[in-house]
């Protein structure tokens, strides 16, 4: 027997209405957090609290949003993704090379980042999956790999530009609501509902679970994992060519701001780490409170180190805030 | 005493000894034949950070645990240290290697107590250390002792010194896991019921880990602010992964309870002396991430493929 049990003793089932209430918890908890720390942008910049600046805090939250969307689903299924790093930085580097800026060039553009984005989540899958390898160890290998190629691709120095269109998609608005804010929430709620009604999604969620149930049950754990590896590559290759359009160009290193966050993101919505147990509603408010709160820190008038302090102290304690919820309602 | 030696001797460091060795042998034969104490304590030298916080690293996986904040913690003793060496040689070494210990402790409570996952935890504490060791230094400065430097990197005593703490290191890690703690750590690390139902505090076996990888990052954190002249906020960014690579590549498995501190050294030597291979290779330093993930994902996946044959062929 070669499947790999990871099931957390004492979980209790799930779908019960108690556990939807402790699922609603976590998200309920970063919910109220946004609204404090909206409150304080108020207090400190009188007039920060616009249906404008809103909507373009939302927006900007797009980015990390989709990225996140194949965090989701990989640690739904009790895995980690690490490389989408470098699967970002590679494929803007990749579209913006290829189209040159050049509207005519976008398909084929669009075509071959999302082609790295799934190769790279392929082999990530495959390696996990059907050679056992452990995602943490997996996935940052391949990072690695993937920083070299796109070195090697790029020579160190990336090049080209960004069709208008993907630029009027990363940074344009249809009056006051950012195009990617309405790209990004027409993709969550795809997600949702694909976890939530088709027979793939609740097998992911079986797979997260029990794999072994899962498996006894007939499902193919490693066609579940791998497809949730290639769609996380596909998202970070997304969101590698929309974050080019937002800055007018790749750049190296331009994904590694997404990687613990879109972590972050995922188990501040209430997804457990061990897999199984939450969903991309969460994600989404995750996603808006680690933008909420980059921003504060950046109208706050304190030094960088003492920023990154403040950040990571509020994660942990949005953490804790989530565990005593769920413990109330449990 | 006896422990100690069926530790030196452990096996499970065959694999990660021989990758080395291998790697080794290909730095002396393009180096021309000729391998030189130098060559040697360079490697030593440059090896020897990586080596400290993998050797952490070793502890928090052994217990299934995982810690993104090590370099992070490496980059607070590194800026400490440098901001209070003008204040008193020990006095500033012992605050710098008390950071680290501080750093596990938090670590080790908010897993432990509060039960959190660690990748979450880490990753959380992460931020923080960057910060603390921002306002500690914001730029790369400070002050090392001459002396403490001159101390640290001579080659004038019987080995070079970068190899003498190299091995010494090694065999502070080795001793631990020879004596009845590290037993424990091993018992929680293969079964944590098991090793509760037999008697071992788990939690406090899994607490003190943490503050052994903290102290351990700690001491990586101080080698390369001496070894560099500087104490600098952003040193330890590029050790958060590469210390688990090292880990990895020295043969211990991320599932916990498995692998040994020599092998782990090991691991951190294999992925040090690739820059060296790359260098004489005449190849460009953009293959050195691309080599280094290739070796991470075959050293592992060969692994995997052995056990799946050997289960196949003895059915």
């Amino acid at each position: 027997m070669t499947l790999r049990m990871n099931v957390p003793e004492g979980k209790p089932p799930r779908l019960s209405a108690m556990t939807l209430a402790g699922q609603l918890a976590a998200p309920g908890t970063s919910l109220i957090v946004i609204g404090l720390m909206l409150t304080i942008c108020e207090i400190l910049v009188p007039g920060f609290v616009s249906v404008d600046n809103l909507m373009r805090l939302a927006g900007l939250a797009g980015f990390l949003g989709i990225v996140a969307i194949g965090e989701t689903l990989v640690i739904l299924t009790g895995g980690i993704d690490l490389s989408i790093a470098w699967v970002v930085t590679g494929s803007g580097c990749v579209f913006t090379k290829i189209t040159g800026g050049q509207s005519s060039l976008l398909t084929l553009g669009i075509v071959a980042a999302l082609a790295v984005g799934l190769v790279g989540g392929l082999v990530n899958g495959v390696g996990i999956a059907k050679f056992r390898i452990s995602p943490i160890v997996m996935t940052l290998g391949m990072n690695n790999v993937w920083q070299g190629l796109t070195l090697l691709y790029t020579n160190g120095t990336p090049t080209g530009g960004t069709p208008p269109l993907i630029k009027v998609i990363a940074t344009g608005y249809a009056g006051p609501i950012p195009a990617l804010l309405m790209f990004w929430l027409v993709l969550g709620a795809i997600v949702i509902a694909v976890l939530r009604v088709t027979r793939a999604g609740r097998k992911l969620f079986g797979v997260g679970d029990s794999p072994l149930v899962s498996y006894l049950s007939g499902v193919r754990n490693d066609r579940i994992i791998i497809g949730t590896y290639v769609f996380s590559g596909l998202a970070a290759a997304l969101t590698g060519v929309l974050y080019a359009g937002f800055s007018g160009a790749s750049f190296l290193g331009m994904g590694d701001q997404f990687v613990l966050p879109a972590i972050a993101a995922v188990v501040l919505g209430g997804t457990s780490i061990f897999g199984g147990a939450g969903g991309y509603g969460g994600t989404i408010i995750g996603a808006l409170f680690l933008t909420v709160l980059t921003t504060m820190l950046s109208i706050v008038n304190i030094s960088a180190g003492v920023r990154d302090i403040v950040y990571g102290g509020v994660i942990i304690a949005a953490l804790l805030l989530n565990r005593l919820s769920q413990a109330e309602v449990r | 005493m006896k422990g100690y030696l069926e530790e030196i001797r452990n096996t499970e460091a065959t694999g990660p000894a021989a990758v080395f060795l291998f790697l080794l042998l290909a730095d002396v034969v393009l180096k021309g034949g000729r391998y030189t104490e130098f060559d040697a304590e360079t490697l030593a030298a440059n090896a020897l950070p990586l080596v400290l916080v993998a050797l952490g690293q070793y502890f928090v996986i052994l217990v299934r645990g995982i810690d993104l904040s090590l370099g992070p913690v490496m980059s607070v003793s590194s800026t400490l240290a440098a901001v209070l060496f003008p204040l008193g040689t020990v006095p500033a070494l012992l605050v710098a290697i008390g950071s680290g210990a501080l750093a596990g402790t938090v670590n080790g409570l908010l897993v432990t107590r509060l039960t959190l996952s660690p990748i979450i935890v880490t990753l959380a504490t992460m931020s923080i250390w960057d910060g603390v060791s921002l306002v500690v230094l914001p730029t790369p400065g400070g002050v090392i002792p001459p002396a403490l430097q001159a101390a640290l990197t001579s080659s004038s005593v019987v080995l070079p010194v970068p190899i003498l703490l190299l091995i010494a290191t090694t065999g502070v890690g080795a001793w631990i896991m020879s004596t009845r703690f590290g037993l424990h750590l091993r018992a929680f690390g293969g079964d944590d019921a098991a090793a509760k139902a037999s008697g071992v505090a788990v939690r406090r076996i899994q607490f003190t880990a943490y503050v052994i990888a903290g102290l351990f990052a700690a001491l990586g954190g101080i080698y390369s602010a001496v070894a560099t002249s500087a104490g600098s906020p952003i040193i330890g960014d590029g050790y958060i992964l590469s210390s688990i690579a090292a880990v990895v590549v020295g043969g211990v498995p991320l599932i916990g309870g498995r692998g040994s501190p020599i092998g782990v050294t090991m691991g951190a030597l294999t992925l040090s002396i690739i820059g060296s291979l790359l260098y004489f290779a005449n190849l460009s330093d953009f293959y050195q991430s691309l080599i280094n993930g290739v070796i991470l994902v075959v050293v592992v996946g060969a692994v995997a493929a052995r056990d799946m044959i050997w289960k196949a062929v003895a059915g």
